[in-house]
Order: C-alpha cells, then structure tokens, then sequence
C-alpha cells in the first residue's frame, strides 16, 4: 500500500521562555506499507520528535498525519491511547522493561491488553529468547533485554513498528543482531518498520531513507535494493 | 552563597511535596503530641489561676453548733491561718409544678474583721452583685444550662423546709436575680448533696449576709500558708501542707468545743432541769384535775342513772293503770254491747209482735175494706141497677108505657073515632054509602072494619090498661126495691160503722203499740247513744292515759338523752382535758427531748473540717486532666514511629534520586559530611518547620477543643493556656532527630558506594520472585498489574511498613475514638436497659410503718400502669478495701420481694451472661467494686451499715458499669446487723404503655404523703446523654488526626511510587494504557495496602480503645470495652475513603506524567 504513514507539513513547536522552537518544521513525507524506513539525523534534528508524534506519545501542533488512512493529529488523548494500543509497536532505546516483571511478563504486558495478540511465548522465541522467559530483565544482558521489548512490540500485532535508537545503548554485535532481526521481522512478516538513528551507517538496509535536519526533512529517498546487515560495516 | 547551599534551597523548592511530606508527618506528630499534652496543664492551670484569683479557701469549717466570734478569732490566731472569713449557708427549697428544687443560699463572700482579701470571690459574668437585702446572684452554670430564670426575675422560696421556718433562717422569701455569678466553690455542675428534696442541690444564690437570721455563724472559711505557698493545688506538696494544717485546726476544734461546753452546754444543762422539774409538776396537776374531773363525771353519772331509774317506775305504774283502764273499757263495752243485744231483742221482739199486730190489723182492714167494698159494690151495683130499672123505667118503660098507653089511648080515641064514623056510616049508610058502591057491601064491611076496631079499640084497652098495670106494678116494684135498697144501705152503713169502729179500736190498739215501740227504740237508741258516749269518753280517756304515758316515756327519753349528753359532753371534756394534759405533756416531753438531743448534739458538738478535696469537682478536674494526659501518652510513640518510616522511605528515595549528584560531588572532592550535609539540612529543615508548625496549631487549637469538651462540665474562667516546653522539646526533639538521622543514615548508605558507580544510573533494585509465584495456579491466574503489585509490595519493606503502620494508626484512632463514644454512650443503655431496669424510684417518707408500707406497695401493685414495683433499701455505704485501706462510696441495696429484685436487678457474669445468684449466704457486689477492692467470690468485703462496720462474704460478682452497688437479702441484712430492715424506697418499671405519662405518674404518687420524692431515671439518662454528646469533639479530633495521618502517609506512598515509576508508568502509557489503567497500576498497591493497614488498625484500634479506656477510668464508673461495628466499619470506610481521596489527588499528577520527557534517557 501506498503512502502507508503520511506526514503532510507538520509542525511541533516548543515555547522556550521569549522563543519558540519550531522542533518538527514543517515536516512532510510518506511510507509505504512493509517498507523499512529509517530516519536518520543528528541530534535534535527533530526525529525523535517525529517518531513521537508519529507513535502518539506526542501530539503535533500544525499538519496531518495519516497512519493507513486514519488521521491521527487531532485525536484526543484516549483514542491516542487506543491508537498506541491496537496500531503501535514501540521499541524503545533504552528498552523500558519493568524491572519487576519476567521477560514472559513483560510481553504480556503487551499482549493482555490487545484484541489479537500473539502468544507471549512465541513472540518471545521468534526473537530467539526461548531459555531467558523466566528472568527478570536485571537478570538479561542488553542485547536480550532489547529483544524482549522487540518481542513485546511485536506480540501486539502492530500495524507499524517504530523503533527510536533500538541499538543506541546496545554494542557494535548486538546492534547488529537487533537490526538483523528488526530488518528479518519486516521482510518476512511484512510489517512496517520505521527506525530512528543518528548513524547514517546503516541506511543501506533500509527501503526508505528520510534524513532530516532542523526539524525539516532534507531527503527522503527510496533505497531499491537494501543490503542485508551483515554487509554494513560502520 | 556557595553553590552548594543553593542547592539545597533549590531542592527544597524542587521538590515540595517531598518537603511537604516530612513536615506534614513531623508537624502532626508534634502537634497532636504537644496539643493534647498541653490540654492537661491547661486545665490544671486555668483551675489553679481561677483558684488564685478568686481566693480559693483551702479549708471550710462547719460545726455542727455554728461559730461564734470567739471561734472565729481563735482560728484566726492559728499561726498556719492567714485569713478567716466567717459566713453562713443554708439549703432551702422551692416548690415550682410540684417539683422540689433545693437551692443552696449562700452568704455573698465579704471582708470581715478577720479577712482582707475576699475569699471564694465570685465573677459576675452578667448582671451586678446583690445591694439590698431582697436581692441575690444566681448560679452560672444553672442559669446557661437550665434557664428558667432572667435577670430580673424572683426566686421564692417555700416558707416551710422540714418544720423550720425560712424566714427563720433567712429574712426574705423571695429574692431578685440581680446577677450571675460563678465561684470557684462550684467547678462543676455537682452542687453537693442534702437530706431535703430530691436529694440534691440544684443550685446555689448568693445573697447579702445581713440576710441570714442566725445569731451563729454557720461555716468558716479559711485560708491558710499552705494556699500561698504552694500555688500548685494539686500538689502533693500541698496536700502534705494542707494535711498538716488539717491537724492544727482539728486540734483548736476541740478546744473551742470544750469552752463551748463549759458555757454554752451548762445553761442548755441548767434550762432543761428547770424544764424536766416544770414538767413534773404540770404532769402531777394534770393528773389532780383530772382525777377531780373523773370523779365529778362519776357522781353525775349515778344521779343520772337514778333520776332515770325513778322515771321508768313511774311509767310503768302509769302503764298498770293505763293497762287496768283498758281493761275496764273493754269490759264496759261487753257489756254494753250485751245490753244492746238484748234491747235490740226486746225491740224486735216488739216490732215483730207489732208487725204481727199491723198485719192482722192490715188484714182485718183488708178484709173490712174488701167486704166493705164488696157490700159497697153490690149495693152500689144495686143501687145502679135499681137506678137503671129507675131511670129505663122513668125514662123508657114508663114514659114507652105511657106513650104506648097514650098511644093506645089514642089508637082507642082513633078507633073510637074511626068506630064512631064507621057506627054513624053504618048508621047514615045512605050518606056515606060511596056512588057505586055496594051500600050492604060497604055497610057489611064498614060493621066489619067497625067490630075490627071494635075489637082493637078493646085490644087497646085492654093493651093500655095492662100498660098500667104495668107501670103501676113497675112503679110498686121500684119502690120495694129501692126500699130495700135504703134498707141494704141502712144496713151497710151500720155495718161501716160497725167495722170502721172496731178497726179504729185495733187501730188505736196499734198505734198504741207502735209508739211503745217507738219509745221503746228511741229509749234503746238513746241507751245506744248514751252507752257508746261513755265508751267513748273512757277511750278517750284511756287514750288520753296512753298519750300521757309516751309524753312521760318521751319526756324520760329526752330527759336521760340530755343527761347522757351532759354526761358524754362531761367525758369529752375530760378526754380533752386529758388529751391537752397529754399533749402539752408530750409537747414538754419532746421540749425536753429536743434539749436533750440539742445538749447531745452540743454535748457532740463537732467541727468538721473540710478541704478543697471536698469541693465537688475538685478532684474531679485532676482526674479528668490525668486522664486527658493519658491517652496523649499513646500517640507520640505512635506517631514517631510513623515519621521515623515516612522519613526513610522519603530521605531514601530523595538520595537515590540524588545517586549521581552524589556521585559527581564526590568525585568533585567534596567530603563526605558536605555531601551529606544537604539531606541533613533538607530533612533537619522539614522536621523544624513541621515542628514548628505542627507545635503552634496543636498548642493552639487542641487544649482549647478539649477544654472546651471539659466545660459542659466544668465551670471555669477563659482557659489558661500552657504550653509544656518539655513534651514539645520532647516530641519535636525526637521528630527533629529521628528525621536527620534517617536522612544521614540514607545518605550515607549511598556514600559508601564509589563515584563510578554512582554516576551511572542505579540498576533499578532487581525483581525477585516472591513466595506467591509459587503458588502457580494463583500466580497465573493474575493479569501483570497484580502480579506487579505484589512483587512490589515486598520489594520496598520500609514503604510498606509505613503505609501499613501509617494507615493502621489511622484506622486504629478512628476505631478508637469511635468505641470511645460507643463504650461510654453503651454505659446508660446497659446500665438502665439490660441491669437496673427500673424507671422510677419513689422515696418515702421516714417512720413509715410496716403495715403502711405494705398498703402503699398494695397501691403500687394495683396501680397499672406500673409494671413492676418493689419495695427496697437502698442507702450509701462505704466499703474499706482489705488490701490498702482505702475507702469508696456506694450504694447498698436490699430488696424486699425477690422476685421482683429479679425483674429489676439482673445479676449476672459479664462475659458468660449466667445468672448470678443472690442467696442469704453472701452478698453481691459489682465488678468494678470487685475490681477496687480486690475481692473475688469467697472473700470478705467490709462495709458500713449505719455508722457501723460490717463484714459479709462475697458470693457472686455481678456486671455492672455505672455506680457501685452492694445487693444484699433481708434475711442477710438482718442476720448480719440484727436489726430490723426499713425499706425506704420502691424501685418501680413503669409500663410501656404509660411511658409517656411518666412524668404525671410521678406527679400523682407525689401527692402521697408517703412519697418523700421521685426520681426518674429517664431524667439521669438524658443528663448522662448530654455530657456524651461532649465526647463528640473528642472522637472528632481523632478522626481529624486520623485522617490527616492517612492522607499524609498515603500521599507520601503515592508520591514516591510514582517519582519512582516515571518510565514504567510512560511505558505502559506508550503501550497503550488508558489512563485509569495506568492509575490502577500505582494505585493498586495503594489499595493493598490501605486494605492490609486498615485491616490491621482494626484490632489495634481495640487494643487502643481498651487503652484509652484503661486510662480514663474512674472509681464509679467501668467503662465496657466495647466497640461496635458501626465503629469498625467506620473506621475501615473512612480510611478507604482518605485514601481513594490520596488516590484522587495523585490521578492529577499521574495523567500530567509526559510520555516523551520520561522515554529520553536515564538519567
């Protein structure tokens, strides 16, 4: 499907005392459905912002956003809710785990609240963490503990996967696993992928590329033929 | 500044509400600390200023023979005395719808001689102080609580109180309310006791004392060094002073009594001989006139029984007589009555012959007569015959005769003639020969027709001649016939004669007769007549007779009756006499009784010397302090331990939050203590300011609610506030010190760790499986918020501690406070709904009669609308312990019928509700009293019966809250004092039905002599009500406290989880949590908990409430520990809703938790 997510001039703004900080300025661009699209920019070039926004966690100030479809930008806060719920899987980068809850736990967290949900079990072996489900997240290294969040962001079922640095706090191999799962989960299952990054290194494994600077979208360029992550070095 | 103490006033202002937590926590554990703390010394001081100021007497003096000048110098001259102050007092009644209000008449407190200063000053608190005679003040406390007089108004008092008059006692009957006052006589609404009325005082009066009539003074007031030197009247420096001094008056006492003697007893002395030698002597007159008019009475009675004696001879002589006269006149009347029969014979006798003679006289005449008229008639038919032969024969046969014979003679002179003409024819033929005729024919027949005649002319002849013949012979027999008929007349007329004579003869003969008759019957009438008229006079005269005997019997009757009258009057005399003797004699005997009970009563003269102990509610006001003090003694223990946990869990959360500042000022070389110093600082700040704060509204609001609570009951000036310096320095000391060191103690903790580590962010504490995971069929079964819940309730134990301690503290002061007022207000319904069941008690009147009793109870059982009544004794009694000598006041109660005793008494075990029995063995005492004396079944109990000692066995313990009471049977009673029970009162149920007339009943029963006075238990019940409803304040400070200590502790809890659990809570935001989830993720915990502490605060809160209670405890009360289950539901509900409020609060500040700023990084 064509223009799967669309952003058309969105505009987020931030008042700083006397100033306003325009962070997302007049940000317009599309994805296609089953694309795995990375934005990518420095920091405060206003991604995460987007990606925020796009995930429902923020709201815009100015513009419309359509996720397959439905305009987002103006719902309230419950339908946000609702949209995050059955529409968002979200990887964070720094996982966000409850510390309190077992890796199993923690998918069900996602999964008791979702209509069609996979099992928290095979979410969990589908990222390759059959042996860890009964640790707590303190008791997992971070690549797993990054896998567990992937698989709570994949248990949902969503129709879009945002991932915000998911290899930001994670070493060299282990990002490099991440990505490889996140870049086999979207060309497997067909699930929209959209991943935020500072490193430009990696754009070659993305079908989209959108790089923004200042909170405005400098290109966003269709990559025909991504490489697998294994052939990316940075 | 340096830097780093910006810092910490930049924390402070960062983070308020963590500031805010500590302060609250501290200031709430010092200011109900100190608030309460305070409340007692208040009271305590507010009494003593009050006392001060009003110049407080510290002894009062009453003798039993008042005091006189001497006395009252003599006392004065004590070295401990400073100032006496002589005054009077009196109770007297008014009588108002039949209610009897005694009233104590005070003398208005003045300077005297021997005092400078005024003592038991009053306040005026409105109004002015009596100036004229017929003016007073009146009781504060009674005029706000019982208004039912205005300035302005009269008091009258009753003009009789017990036989005395009042205006013996004082000058004026009514007095005009010129004022209010209070004094500091009086602290509560207990105005003493008395023997008059109801029993109680109402109220008091002060008028001016010029007033009072008696030439004594009746009381002292004194003040003495003790009073001065030891200000703090509840010292037990002062009561050791007070005691001492007790000595030293006590020892004047009997000295100013044995002068007294010496001169006032011997004139008393002397006054009753010359009483006793007057007495003896009017005895003996009285009896001398008295035997003189007893013999007097003696004689007249003879003579009057004679003088009467004589007239009843007389009557019933006149009674023969009258008898005898009777008796003649019935013989007289016989006889008379006999002569008139025979004279009537006689006289009919005389009729019937002169009948007879009539009769035949009649008949004879009859028969006379008849002949007569026979004769009579026959001559008479004779007579008319003969008449009519005389007149047919004059009349018809001889005139017929004659005219026959005239006719004859005319037919003769006719055929003369004719023969004559014919004779001449024949003669003269030729002449008279008719032509034609036949002259030989004519002249044969004319000589025929001539002889014819010829022939007739003889025939007539001869005709006539018989004619004559006739007649004459008629005419002769005529004659004969009427000569006989003369002759027969003749005859008859003689014979008339003859007859008329003879009748005449027998008809004077008769007459004759008839008149002796007559004669005779008028000469027996008149013998009737005249007989019957001296019968009559002789009745008459017996009747006359008989009249005069019943005059002479009436005369007699009269006669004795006025003698009997004059007698009865002359006995009546006498009894009156004898009575007046005997009445004066007796009034001279009681004269000389009551001289002598006054010289016993002087020979006993006494002086009883009271102290300020004997004020009423004077030791109450120590008690009800100390017991104030004592549930304040519970709370800071309580609190403290509170603060110390909200402080550590707050201190603790605030250093690791503060984990990599720490780090990086260490690694900046600043030295441990620096370091440190700020959470020392920021904690030390929080406790001084909540102290501060906590100490200034609780000194401030606290005494003042609880004393405000205490003046219902309590008469005393505007509080006087202390504050207790050591309990504050105590409480905030300790909130101060715990809270820093805590602080310390968290910030040192993290200190140990080096700098590296701290500045990488904290592994958040890791999860650890807990015991419920398990349990695998409950573990899976709950969805992620419960099973999240759970791992965290245990992960942090000193936050759970807290919030369990904090919300069970504040459950167990809400079930506390709340079984307070149910354990007190749960008093009256036991006492008077479940164990004395009785609604009224009538007492009666003293020197009633068994007999009377008895009949009076008859009336009460008759009386429906009772439903049950027993007679019964009820009076104080004092009960010395066994194990420390101590005494206590109670009632003894002895009831006659033991059935009845049954339906109104319910003796029975506490817990276990069995009967206890009451037998002739032992008697029963109540709980507490066995609690005091420490007595159980079996052992011995000493008590007073009258103003003797007394030991019985115990034999059974019964419940029982308000009062004391010894039950005892009157079999026991009697066995033990030998002496005769007098039941004084009856205890009676009214019946439901008549509930509402109670007060009528009791309106109708006092109309009875026999019924001294009513009281109801209804009217107690509504006064005990009253002074419960005070507890309110109490229970509403409690439940303030609790409150406050729930929402600060469960804010705290919340706030923590939350700052906590920024990201957990954005995470699952991101994953789509609605809001009211993502709330039930925190708030679950919080409910957890809240439900763990306020299910325990519950059996704390009983504990607590028997504590409270323990402390509160008087002598005549036993509070039941009972909390109800509204209390627990209560308590439970209110500190749910406290923290659904918490929980409300924070739902703000949760929903304003941003997604993206908690999602960045870590910190």
């Amino acid at each position: 499907m064509k223009d799967f997510v669309c952003f058309e001039n969105v505009y987020k703004r931030y008042q700083m005392g006397e100033v306003t900080i325009n962070a997302v300025d007049g940000v317009s661009f599309s994805i296609d459905e089953g694309e795995f699209a990375v934005v990518v920019g420095l920091s405060g070039a206003g991604k995460t912002t987007v990606l925020n926004i796009l995930g429902g966690i923020d709201q815009c100030d100015e513009g419309k956003i359509l996720v397959g479809g439905k305009d987002i930008s103006h719902l309230g806060s419950r339908d946000l809710a609702s949209y995050r719920r059955y529409d968002i899987g979200f990887v964070f980068q720094f996982y966000n785990l409850i510390p309190n809850l077992t890796a199993r736990e923690n998918v069900e967290l996602a999964t008791q609240i979702c209509r069609n949900s996979m099992d928290p079990d095979e979410a969990l072996d589908s990222v390759g963490l059959s042996e860890r489900k009964n640790n707590f997240p303190s008791q997992l290294s971070g690549g797993e503990q990054q896998r567990v969040s992937i698989a709570r962001a994949l248990a949902k079922r969503p129709k879009l996967l945002l991932c915000d640095e998911p290899t930001g706090a994670l070493d060299y191999n282990t990002g490099k696993t991440i990505l490889k799962l996140l870049q086999t989960k979207c060309s497997q299952d067909g699930m929209t992928v959209v991943l935020i990054t500072h490193n430009s290194a990696i754009t070659p494994m993305a079908n989209r590329v959108i790089r923004m600077r200042s909170g405005k979208v400098v290109s966003n360029a269709v990559n025909p033929n991504p490489l697998p992550i294994e052939k990316i070095e940075w | 500044m340096r830097a780093i103490h910006k810092n910490i006033i930049r924390e402070i202002s960062r983070t308020r509400s963590r500031f805010i937590s500590i302060m609250a926590i501290v200031a709430l554990s010092v200011g109900f600390f100190s608030g309460v703390k305070a409340s007692s010394p208040s009271m305590i001081r507010t009494g003593e200023g009050y006392f001060t100021d009003q110049h407080l007497m510290d002894f009062r003096l009453i003798s039993t023979v008042g005091f006189d000048e001497e006395d009252v110098r003599a006392l004065a001259g004590l070295d401990c005395v400073e100032e006496v102050m002589p005054s009077y007092t009196s109770n007297l009644v008014i009588t108002q719808k039949n209610i009897d209000t005694v009233v104590s008449v005070l003398a208005l407190p003045q300077k005297t001689d021997y005092n400078q200063t005024i003592l038991n000053e009053p306040i005026v608190t409105e109004g002015r102080l009596p100036q004229k005679n017929n003016e007073c003040v009146i009781d504060k406390y009674f005029y706000e609580k019982l208004s039912q007089y205005q300035i302005g108004d009269t008091i009258t008092f009753n003009t009789k109180v017990q036989e005395k008059d009042t205006l013996d006692t004082v000058s004026h009957l009514t007095y005009t309310i010129v004022g209010v006052v209070q004094t500091p006589m009086y602290i509560t609404y207990q105005r003493g006791n008395t023997n008059l009325g109801s029993g109680s005082i109402s109220f008091f009066i002060f008028i001016l004392p010029e007033e009072f009539r008696s030439e004594r003074y009746t009381c002292v007031y004194a003040k003495t060094r003790a009073g001065s030197e030891y200000p703090s009247f509840w010292d037990e420096a002062y009561k050791n002073g007070v005691k001492e001094e007790a000595k030293e008056i006590e020892a004047l006492s009997r000295e100013r009594i044995r002068i007294f003697n010496e001169n006032t007893l011997q004139e008393a002395e002397d006054a009753l001989a010359k009483a006793k030698k007057e007495y003896a002597d009017g005895e003996r007159e009285a009896k001398e006139s008295i035997a003189d008019g007893e013999k007097k009475l003696s004689d007249g009675e003879k003579e009057y029984y004679d003088k009467v004696l004589a007239g009843e001879q007389k009557l019933i002589d006149g009674q023969k007589e009258l008898e005898e006269g009777k008796q003649k006149l019935e013989d007289g009347k016989k006889s008379y009555q006999e002569g008139i029969e025979q004279a009537k014979k006689q006289l009919a006798e005389a009729q019937q012959q002169y009948s007879s003679g009539l009769a035949e006289y009649e008949r004879g005449k009859q028969e006379y007569d008849a002949e007569i008229e026979k004769a009579e008639k026959q001559l008479s038919q004779a007579e008319n015959e003969y008449q009519l032969q005389y007149t047919i024969f004059y009349s018809a046969t001889k005139p017929q005769a004659e005219s026959k014979m005239s006719l004859m003679k005319t037919a003769i002179d006719l055929a003369q003639t004719v023969v004559d003409g014919l004779e001449e024819k024949l003669a003269h033929l030729d002449r008279w020969l008719p032509a034609g005729g036949n002259a030989r024919e004519t002249a044969a027949q004319w000589q025929k027709e001539l002889e014819e005649y010829q022939k007739k002319i003889e025939d007539y002849q001869q005709q006539y001649d018989e004619g004559q013949r006739q007649l004459q012979e008629g005419e002769a027999q005529l004659l004969e016939a009427g000569q006989q008929l003369a002759d027969a007349r003749q005859q008859l007329t003689e014979k008339k004669a003859e007859g008329a004579a003879a009748l005449g003869e027998a008809k004077i003969k008769l007459d004759e007769a008839e008149s002796k008759l007559t004669i005779g019957r008028l000469e027996y009438d008149a013998a009737v007549s005249s007989g019957l008229l001296e019968l009559q006079e002789a009745e008459k005269k017996l009747q006359s007779g008989e009249k005069e005997l019943e005059e002479g019997k009436k005369q007699l009757e009269t006669e004795s009756a006025k003698g009997l009258a004059v007698i009865k009057e002359g006995r009546e005399l006498l009894l009156l006499g004898k009575y007046q003797a005997a009445l004066k004699l007796s009034e001279g005997k009681d004269q000389i009784r009551e001289a002598e009970k006054k010289i016993d009563q002087l020979k006993d003269a006494k002086w009883y010397i009271y102290d300020r102990t004997d004020n009423p509610g004077y030791a109450n006001l120590e008690e009800d302090a100390q017991r104030v003090d004592n549930v304040a003694t519970v709370f800071p223990i309580f609190f403290l331990l509170v603060s110390v946990l909200v402080c550590l869990t707050t201190m603790s959360r605030m250093v690791e939050e503060r984990r990599t500042e720490i780090g990086t000022l260490k690694a900046l070389g600043y030295s441990h203590p620096a370091i440190a110093r700020k959470y020392f600082v920021y904690a030390a700040a929080a406790a001084v300011l909540g102290s501060l704060i906590g100490a200034v509204i609780g000194i401030a609001t606290l005494p003042f609610i609880i004393l405000d609570t205490y003046s219902m009951m309590y008469t005393l000036p505007k509080t006087v506030l202390v504050i207790p310096w050591d309990c504050l320095a105590f409480s905030a000391g300790t909130g101060i010190l715990c809270t820093c060191l805590v602080a310390v103690f968290a910030c040192y903790r993290e200190l140990k760790i080096n700098p590296a580590t701290l500045m990488r962010p904290k592994a958040p504490k890791p999860g650890k499986r807990i015991l419920l995971e398990y349990l695998t069929p409950i573990w899976k079964r709950m969805n992620f918020t419960s099973k999240v819940t759970a791992r965290n309730l245990f992960r942090y134990k000193a936050r759970f501690c807290m919030t369990v301690v904090g919300v069970a503290g504040c459950t167990a002061l809400i079930v506390g406070g709340m079984g307070l007022k149910d354990s007190i207000s749960g008093i009256a319904d036991l006492q008077y709904q479940e164990l004395t069941i009785y609604d009224e008690i009538y007492a009666l009147t003293r020197s009633e009669t068994a007999e009377k009793k008895q009949y009076l109870m008859a009336q009460f059982h008759e009386d429906h609308r009772f439903r049950e009544s027993l007679l019964a004794y009820q009076s104080w009694t004092t009960v010395q312990f066994a194990h420390n000598g101590e005494k206590l006041a109670l009632h003894l109660v002895i009831g006659e019928n033991r059935e009845q005793f049954e339906k109104m008494f319910i003796l029975r075990d506490r817990s276990t509700h069995m009967p206890v029995e009451l037998t002739d063995e032992g008697v029963v005492i109540t709980e507490r009293l066995a609690e005091l004396s420490q007595a159980g079944v079996g052992d011995d109990v000493r008590f007073t019966i009258g103003d003797d000692y007394y030991t019985c066995r115990v034999s059974g313990i019964t419940e029982n809250y308000a009062g004391n009471f010894i039950y005892m049977t009157p079999a026991l009673y009697e066995n033990v004092t030998g002496k005769e029970l007098e039941y004084n009162l009856v205890f009676v149920q009214v019946a439901d039905s008549a509930k509402q007339d109670e007060h009528t009943i009791a309106y109708e029963w006092m109309q009875k002599e026999d019924i001294m006075t009513v009281s109801m238990i209804n009217d107690t019940l509504v006064s005990i009500q009253d002074m419960l409803s005070s507890l309110n304040v109490i229970v509403l400070v409690l439940i303030i406290c609790a409150g406050m200590l729930a929402i600060v502790v469960l804010y705290n809890l919340t706030n923590i989880n939350i700052s906590e659990r920024v990201r957990e809570i954005a995470t699952i935001k991101v994953l789509g949590f609605y809001n009211l989830e993502t709330a039930n993720y925190i708030y679950r915990e919080n409910m957890v908990l809240t439900l763990c502490g306020a299910c325990l605060g519950l059996p704390i809160g009983t504990v607590f409430n028997a504590f409270i209670m323990r402390s509160i405890q008087m002598d005549m009360v036993m509070f039941p520990q009972f909390v109800g289950p509204l209390s627990y539901c209560l308590g439970f509900g209110l500190t749910i809703l406290f923290s659904l409020l918490v929980n409300a609060v924070m739902y703000v500040k949760m929903n304003r938790i941003s997604m993206v700023e908690s999602l960045k990084s870590i910190e």
